[in-house]
């Protein structure tokens, strides 16, 4: 099996197409993005549009909520540091480069 | 997602390493601390969510008091068994039987969910999870991304290619095959789409990233794209100029030693370092590094000692 390096530059989602890609209650999804979870645009109607990313997001909230029971605020707080130790982690990898490289 | 029979299904108290004779409260304790280590969102390493999985098959059983019998008197084949069936009727009739039945698996079989008056601190855990996702079952819910990190020589970094991992998995190894861009750098990621954590109930799997990193290579020191290597040199190639054969990732090549260069200088051969598939390629910088003779011959020092007699150069001079 052969995978190459994917570049994905998709459309926008709106509510309802965010809410299909996600398995999710429209209602819920206006909740999340109410508490600052998840990120979304409004256009001039007011609609809500999602960038393709944030559906991974809301992947990993229900994967929080349903492995640890987490109400939403916990798991905006907890989704909040998981990316704050990302970075972290990342950039600990750039500073701590094996001997010999630098 | 129904959870593939395994052949090679762990005792459920080994899964959350607790002895069979602990309490409801211990199960409890054991599978927070698992899950909180093992959860697919913090752990992303490819194996943690298939123990994940595990731990939460595990304790949707060993939490509810009457499964949990049944497990301890049935084995692996409780779910199999008939309620009205006598244990040891049963344990004298099961001569090598094997197999295992199709375990909970995925997100909505696990949980904090699972276990009849599971409590947190006097909130039943049902109700707090009983609206928007719908009861107990989550409905589909994708899989994690996961992380590997995959160690290239400069040489795998500067050519690109192909290279074959193996991971452990749900069913024992896989093997996949990495197509290495040239020019990857430290830090990197490659992704494979959808080769991350499986996605519960037909929803999308996540993906696998893999995490490039550059290994300590005895010539090559690597600094994003560029690339640094010592030019030892004598002390009179240094003084009055060279041309040197400088081996780079791709191929040898000439470098011109202008005379009086000193320890340290760097020379610079221009995008000779790693490459960049949309933009300038890193460069390759030699550092001279004047050496001397560990051990003089007499000529050789007789004409070191001349040479010191008659030079006026003084490095330490302000």
């Amino acid at each position: 099996m052969g995978y190459a390096l994917v570049l994905i530059r998709s459309a926008s989602l709106n509510l309802e197409a965010f809410a299909r890609a996600t398995s999710t209650h429209p209602d819920l999804v206006r909740r999340l993005v109410a508490l600052g979870i998840l990120d979304a645009g409004r256009d001039t109607a007011g609609e809500l549009w999602f960038a393709p990313s944030q559906v991974g997001v809301m992947g990993r909230v229900q994967r929080l909520r349903a492995g640890f029971g987490l109400n939403y605020a916990a798991v905006g707080l907890v989704a909040d540091l998981l990316d704050r130790i990302a970075v972290l982690e990342a950039a600990l990898r750039e500073a701590r480069q094996p001997e010999g490289n630098r | 997602m129904p959870g593939a029979p395994r052949a090679d299904r762990r005792d459920f108290y080994e899964v959350l390493d607790v002895p069979r004779t602990s309490t409801q409260d211990e199960i409890q304790k054991a599978y927070r601390k698992l899950a909180r280590q093992h959860h697919p969102d913090v752990n992303k390493d490819p194996g943690a969510e298939d123990r994940f999985k595990e731990i939460s098959e595990a304790y949707d059983v060993l939490s509810d008091p009457q499964t949990r019998r049944r497990y301890d008197a049935f084995g692996p084949d409780f779910r199999q068994v008939p309620e009205d069936v006598d244990p040891e009727a049963f344990q004298r009739g099961r001569a090598g039987q094997a197999g295992g039945p199709g375990g909970a698996g995925g997100f909505g079989g696990g949980g904090f969910g699972g276990g009849a008056g599971d409590d947190l601190g006097g909130i039943n855990i049902e109700d707090l999870l009983g609206g928007i996702f719908g009861g107990r079952g989550f409905g589909p819910i994708p899989g994690a991304d996961t992380e590997a990190e995959l160690e290239l020589t400069v040489e795998e970094a500067f050519q690109g290619g192909h290279r074959s991992v193996t991971l452990e998995g749900p069913d024992g190894r896989r093997t996949l095959e990495v197509k290495i861009p040239a020019g990857v750098t430290n830090g990197q990621r490659i992704r494979l789409t959808g080769q991350g954590g499986r996605g519960s109930e037909g929803a999308r799997n996540g993906d696998l990233y893999f995490v490039v990193r550059i290994a300590p290579h005895p010539r090559y020191r690597v600094d994003g794209r560029d690339l640094y290597v010592d030019l030892p040199l004598t002390p009179w190639e240094a003084a009055l100029g060279t041309s040197v054969v400088v081996e780079t990732p791709g191929g040898e090549t000439k470098v011109k030693v202008p005379a009086g260069t000193s320890s340290g200088k760097r020379l610079r051969l221009r995008e000779r370092g790693l490459p960049h598939p949309r933009g300038r390629h890193g460069h390759l910088y030699a550092e001279v590094k004047i050496m001397v003779p560990a051990k003089l011959t007499d000529e050789e020092r007789r004409l070191f000692e001349e040479l010191a007699a008659t030079s006026s150069f003084d490095p330490r001079r302000r």
